[in-house]
């Protein structure tokens, strides 16, 4: 099984994101891999564990820092680390699909993991359109993935529980929801192992493509309310709580 | 004395003895050398004999638990007191006439002044007496009151021997060979005593009184003494009185690093063809000093009662992780069992939870009398955990992968670690753009946790206000490490220790102060072995210079105060820092009471060794809870209406028992402060209302 | 090429979702001003769909379309949308809408906006992107774009009406699909349905751990409500999925909704901001949750939660 792993390096969004023009100040904020990819890494890993291959993990060199992304997916069990030195801070996800489409034909997938979103797809996810680049179906919102015989079979989540089983004939590509189980920890010193001793693949970006969407104005936005706040000791909110629902009949 | 047929019999029983013991003490050696490499040891003869005056003198046990320790000390001189007895009573049985009664008069040769002979008479008479009396305390206190302080709970880890009573067997036969030994030695004095009392020999001659002298009498006691003696012997080897021996020198090779230097996770010292994977999961992944541990261990649980976490129901007793390694490496070499060698020792020594549970504050190790280490174990034994990818605490998962991607703890970006500097009402210098003199390694909690940086403001003030030359790294500060390192997240640690060692690089300064404890010990023990070689002070020492210095100065005497102070594990315990926080105190004039628990012996909050980033787990009343009604027991004991303050110098502590005093019921009665706080008002250093309210 | 707006409306089990009724409302208002009409797209069977007040319906029916098939919808939606030309199309971005509207634009070469929460009459459109930390305005370029709408961005009354649907057959070979649907999971029988609760106490990342939700367990009891959560807690299988409010969890309009350690994520706002009492328990003062709430108090869940025990 050839099994590979889409992955967003993205702006973090513990800090406060400062905005320079139109768009994020890519120059100063912190990178971070996307929380869903954590889960979908996880889930090719479980795949591979399960029925044997190799994961290899693709991702778009943004900022020159994808490297350590990728010696950690290898010390969670993937194999393999491709990046595409794209040097573009601010690719949007048309133009990183497209750069990860043309990487990923050359590795003749079975089956592709995506993050089911990112934070900042603001024109859409890579998993569906590295799914219409390479002409396969895409599920996402997934959270398991059994894979036997050519055929996976994955759980699709709606909402509250409420799901679908689907079998596809592979090859696909799966948005990542959330993985079957929660992703493993690496331990950093096998991390700096993998630093010293893996090999990363590069490729070029090859092929173009773009979101079409020109940004006219980023900004935090407007708050249209605030709530109440109440103030004091935890004993005194949990005071002030109880009364309002006493004075409402929600107590 | 002894006849020609008893004395053959004598050397053989006596050669067997030997023989027996020669092979026991052979398999604990043998078994010590399986451990790994320990750090180096200098100048071991040097630590030896000083390990041997200080158990002469027995001032390792007198930490804890004084009046059993007494008892101890009669135990142990009435052991070494009858060292000689049973050599002197060897001869006797041995040599024709040699009878040390009525100060040797009888010995037909020349031997020693009577008086040398009178005295020693006495001494080994009256240590008789009070063996006999320690030896009944102690079974008394085991078997008859049954001290709680020797069990176990329920839910800690115990060998299935222990679990089945050896502890209770192996001191039973050493209470009932004391008893018999001394007894029969006592009785063998006695029937020699056919002239009457000995002044020198009260104790036999009040027995004589009762049983009269006899020459059958002699040799029945004779040979129940020192028949005793080399069935014991031998036995030792393979009970948990090996202490006897082991313990001096267990003691002599005990840590010489500072306290607050963990071992290094793989051994320094390399061995051709031998790979070491970090941490333990055998027990001869332990070094080898460690596994000493175990033989040395009298399983006297002095450390199960100063655990935190053990007073907390967690299943964590350091004892009985000792005592499970001295089990499981007597099933092993002595009994029949050598693959329980091969089991994890999260399986045969200390549950799984159990290691999860140590808050790493030193108590055990502190209190130890022999010198042992079992926090060190536990370090290990996570290390290894975290390495074979087990599943760790969804908590302290999230805690470890923001610091590696964040470089703290609490999932902030970077460029917040410094927002609270951007909100002084004074530019706070970017000691990596220039130069300082105090580079402030602030800490994660101190620089992000809302509830503590009103204190990390005010500290700054101060710095301020007293012309302190100061920065803070800003960004490019990470988390010390120290935590993350005792939670055996070894390679992170150094990855945030050449993260930090490349913004000391970018910064220009004379000496670090932090305001944080867990920063300070690495910084300061453990960074050394990094390369990082600078004066680290706690923000402690650098306030009480200041007031010394003059540059700050007590406006207000705080005499209104009532207070009491919390040592924090990693300044006191580890470093020794006591007296700077006191003397800033009586500094500020405030009305001071010592807690019950304090210096060396402070009780810890909980939160260390990353139990912190836990959440709340157990329940049960918690150790932060627990020291609270200490400090309320404490001022109880010393009524006025003065505002009670609890006065904490961590920024952990200050959110481990503002929490306290909340779930405790006690808000109003008590309050906590950081130390800082106090300064301020001495000072007459003030928020400044404006500055506070952008904040809010 | 036209002015007219497709909306691609979305329905389980016989019943369309509110943010269908949502973008027909909006397509209508969009339409009107661009001069086109607002066609609502309804794709399978076992619905009634003729509850839009859209200007025009399209109901395709086929037996490949009976349950959700992203391959099957997907080259229904793209030979529609080929065959239409439209101005603009809509999708929720939903489960959904998320598995077709980003492969839609990669297929056609058509700009896509995600996050969409407000679209001008110039088809700027404003997305809320970062975790809500920023809003984006957006302009799509070319003369056809696809905007995928979060949930509860516009009014659904504007949506509801009786248009008649025209039913039409499917545009493509629907033959050899390679998505296979298999079967429906239901919510794990024998949970409390949280939608149908009048109080909830909900819990966020801030719980900290699966041994802490008893806690939270014992104040909904107190209180009489139903306990919840946010997605972090259900993917760390602190709770069942079924007690999670949201975009991937369920939509609920309790009387009271106490939050404790819920941030407010976009995603989680999605499924409670309609409820009647919002109460936030949060340690960070900014925490975008206070925006929302009725009530807010920055203090530690646990000591809270503890003491209002001790009230109840």
């Amino acid at each position: 099984m050839n099994i590979v792993v889409a992955i967003k390096h993205i702006p973090s969004i513990a800090d406060d994101l400062p905005v320079s023009g139109n768009n994020v100040d890519f120059d100063s904020v912190d990178f971070v891999l996307n929380e869903f990819d954590e889960q979908s890494i996880e889930q090719a890993v479980l795949v591979k564990e399960a029925v044997g291959g190799t994961v290899t993990v693709v991702g778009v060199d943004l900022i020159e820092e994808l490297d350590n992304i990728l010696h950690l997916a290898i010390a969670k069990g993937a194999d393999k680390a491709v990046k595409v030195t794209a040097d573009e801070p601010g690719a949007d996800s048309h133009m990183q699909a497209k750069w990860l489409s043309e990487a990923i034909k050359g590795l003749s997938p079975d089956i592709v993991f995506a993050g089911v979103q990112a934070s900042n797809d603001l024109d859409g996810q890579i998993g569906p359109m590295i799914a219409a680049h390479l002409d396969m179906p895409y599920i996402g919102g997934v959270s398991s993935v059994e894979v036997a015989d050519g055929t996976a079979t994955v759980n699709k989540e709606f909402a509250g529980g409420v799901g679908a089983k689907y079998s596809v004939s592979l090859p696909m590509v799966v948005g990542v929801q959330a993985a079957a189980k929660p992703p493993r920890y690496a331990p950093i010193s096998k991390v700096r192992q993998v630093a010293q001793t893996a090999t990363i693949d590069t490729v070029e970006p090859s092929g173009d493509a773009s979101s079409g969407l020109t940004f006219k104005k980023m900004a935090p936005p407007v708050a249209t309310g605030h709530a109440e706040m109440i103030d004091g000791s935890p004993k005194e909110v949990a005071a002030k709580i109880v009364e309002l629902l006493k004075s409402k009949g929600l107590a | 004395m002894l006849t020609t047929v008893e004395k053959i019999i004598f050397i053989l029983a006596a050669l067997t003895s030997v023989g027996f013991t020669y092979h026991g003490f052979k398999t604990i050696v043998d078994s010590i050398r399986k451990g790994r490499p320990a750090p180096e040891l200098k100048d071991i003869p040097g630590s030896l004999v000083k390990a041997g005056v200080a158990v002469l003198f027995q001032q390792t046990i007198f930490k804890a638990r004084k009046v059993l320790s007494a008892i101890h000390m009669g135990l142990f001189f009435g052991l070494i007191t009858y060292a000689f007895v049973n050599l002197t009573d060897a001869l006797e049985g041995l040599i024709p006439g040699f009878d040390l009664v009525y100060g040797g008069k009888n010995i037909p040769f020349k031997f020693l002044p009577a008086g040398v002979i009178n005295t020693f008479n006495l001494i080994a008479d009256v240590m008789s007496g009070i063996l006999l009396f320690a030896i009944i305390v102690m079974f008394v206190r085991r078997f008859i009151t049954k001290d709680k302080a020797l069990t176990f709970r329920d839910n800690i880890l115990l060998n299935p021997k222990v679990l089945a009573g050896a502890q209770a067997r192996d001191s039973l036969i050493v209470d009932v060979f004391v008893v018999m030994h001394v007894g029969a030695r006592l009785l063998s004095q006695a029937y020699r005593l056919n002239e009457g009392p000995d002044p020198f020999m009260p104790i036999a001659s009040f027995l004589n009184s009762m049983v009269g002298s006899s020459e059958v009498g002699v040799h029945v006691a004779w040979w129940v003494s020192l028949g005793w003696v080399m069935f014991i012997i031998p036995y030792l080897s393979r009970s948990k009185h090996t202490h006897f021996f082991m313990s001096p020198i267990n003691l002599g090779l005990a840590k010489q690093n500072p306290r607050g230097q963990l071992d290094p996770a793989v051994p320094l010292k390399v061995i051709e063809g031998t790979r070491f994977d970090p941490g333990a999961k055998h027990v001869h992944d332990l070094a080898w000093t460690r596994v000493l541990d175990a033989y040395a261990c009298v399983q006297c649980n002095r450390c199960q009662d100063v655990c935190p976490a053990n007073f907390y129901q967690r299943p964590l007793s350091p004892s009985a992780l000792e005592v499970n390694k001295r089990y499981l490496l007597k099933e092993a070499t002595f009994g029949s069992h050598p693959e329980k060698l091969l089991l994890p020792l999260t399986e045969t020594v200390i549950s799984p939870e159990a290691v999860w549970s140590c808050t790493t504050c030193y108590a055990c190790v502190r209190v130890c009398p022999v010198g042992n280490e079992p926090m060190a174990d536990i370090v290990d034994i996570r290390r290894r955990m975290l390495i074979d990818g087990y599943e760790i605490d969804s908590g302290v998962q999230n805690a470890l992968q923001s610091l590696a991607t964040n470089g703290n703890w609490m999932s902030k970006g970077k460029r917040l670690r410094g927002k609270w500097a951007k909100e002084m009402e004074f530019p706070v210098k970017d000691a990596t753009a220039e130069p300082v003199d105090h580079l402030w390694f602030v800490g994660d909690t101190a620089s992000f946790d809302e509830r503590v940086i009103p204190n990390t403001k005010m500290v700054a003030r101060i710095f301020n206000q007293a012309g302190l030359d100061f920065g803070i790294m800003y960004k490019e500060e990470s988390n010390a490490g120290n935590d993350v390192r005792r939670v055996g997240e070894e390679g992170l640690f150094e990855q945030l220790v050449e993260q930090n060692m490349a913004a000391f690089g970018k910064s220009q300064f004379q000496r670090i102060v932090t305001t944080d404890p867990h920063s300070f010990n690495t910084l300061k023990n453990e960074y050394p072995q990094f390369g990082g070689q600078w004066e680290v002070k706690h923000y402690t020492v650098t306030l009480l210079r200041l007031f010394e210095e003059g540059k700050l100065t007590v406006k207000n005497k705080l005499s209104n105060y009532k207070v009491t102070f919390h040592d924090p594990c990693y300044l006191g315990r580890y470093n020794g820092g006591f007296t700077a926080p006191r003397k800033l105190l009586e500094l500020l004039g405030v009305e001071f009471h010592e807690m019950p628990r304090n210096c060396e012996n402070s009780f810890c909050c909980g939160a260390g060794g990353g139990q912190i980033w836990m959440g709340k787990v157990a329940p049960g009343e918690r150790p932060a809870e627990n020291r609270i009604k200490e400090a309320l027991t404490t001022f109880e004991s010393n009524a006025s209406d003065k505002k009670q303050l609890f006065i904490v110098t961590c920024p952990k502590d200050m959110i481990m028992y503002s929490d306290a005093v909340k779930t405790t019921g006690n808000e109003g009665r008590i309050e906590v402060r950081d130390i800082i706080q106090l300064i301020a008002e001495a000072v007459g250093v003030e928020e400044p209302a404006v500055a506070e309210a952008v904040a809010a | 090429m036209s002015n007219d707006i497709l909306v691609i409306t979305e329905h389980m089990d016989g019943k369309f979702s509110d943010v269908s009724f949502e973008l027909v409302g909006k397509a209508k208002e969009l339409a009107s001003a661009l001069g086109g009409q607002a066609v609502a797209v309804v794709v399978g069977g076992g619905v009634d769909a003729n509850v839009f007040a859209s200007d025009a319906t399209i109901h395709i029916d086929d037996a490949a379309l009976g349950q959700f098939n992203p391959e099957a919808y997907g080259k229904v939606i793209e030979a529609l949308v080929k065959e239409k030309s439209p101005r603009l199309v809509m999708f929720g971005w939903t489960a959904t809408g998320m598995d077709l509207a980003a492969w839609l634009s990669a297929k056609l070469g058509v700009p896509c906006a995600a996050y969409v929460k407000e679209i001008g009459s110039d088809l700027m459109m404003g997305c809320q992107a970062y975790g809500g930390k920023l809003m984006a305005e957006v302009a799509p370029e070319g003369d056809m774009a696809i905007a995928a709408c979060l949930a509860g961005s516009f009014p659904a009354e504007a949506g509801q009406g009786s248009t008649a649907a025209t039913a039409t057959a499917s545009p493509v070979d629907l033959g050899s699909l390679k998505v296979k649907f298999v079967e429906a999971i239901k919510p794990e029988g024998g949970d409390v349905d949280i939608t149908s609760q009048t109080k909830l106490v909900s819990v966020g990342r801030g719980i900290g751990g699966k041994e802490n939700i008893e806690l939270a367990e014992e104040l909904a009891q107190a209180l009489d409500a139903a306990l919840s959560c946010s997605r972090p807690v259900v993917d760390a299988g602190w709770l069942p999925r079924t007690r999670q409010v949201g975009k991937s969890g369920l939509k609920v309009k309790p009387k009271m909704y106490l939050m404790l350690g819920i941030s407010g994520a976009p995603e989680h706002l999605e499924g409670m901001k309609s409820a009647e009492l919002i109460i936030a328990v949060n340690t960070d003062k900014k925490a975008p949750i206070f925006n929302v709430a009725h009530y807010g108090a920055t203090a530690d869940l646990f000591e809270v939660a503890e003491a209002m025990l001790e009230l109840l």
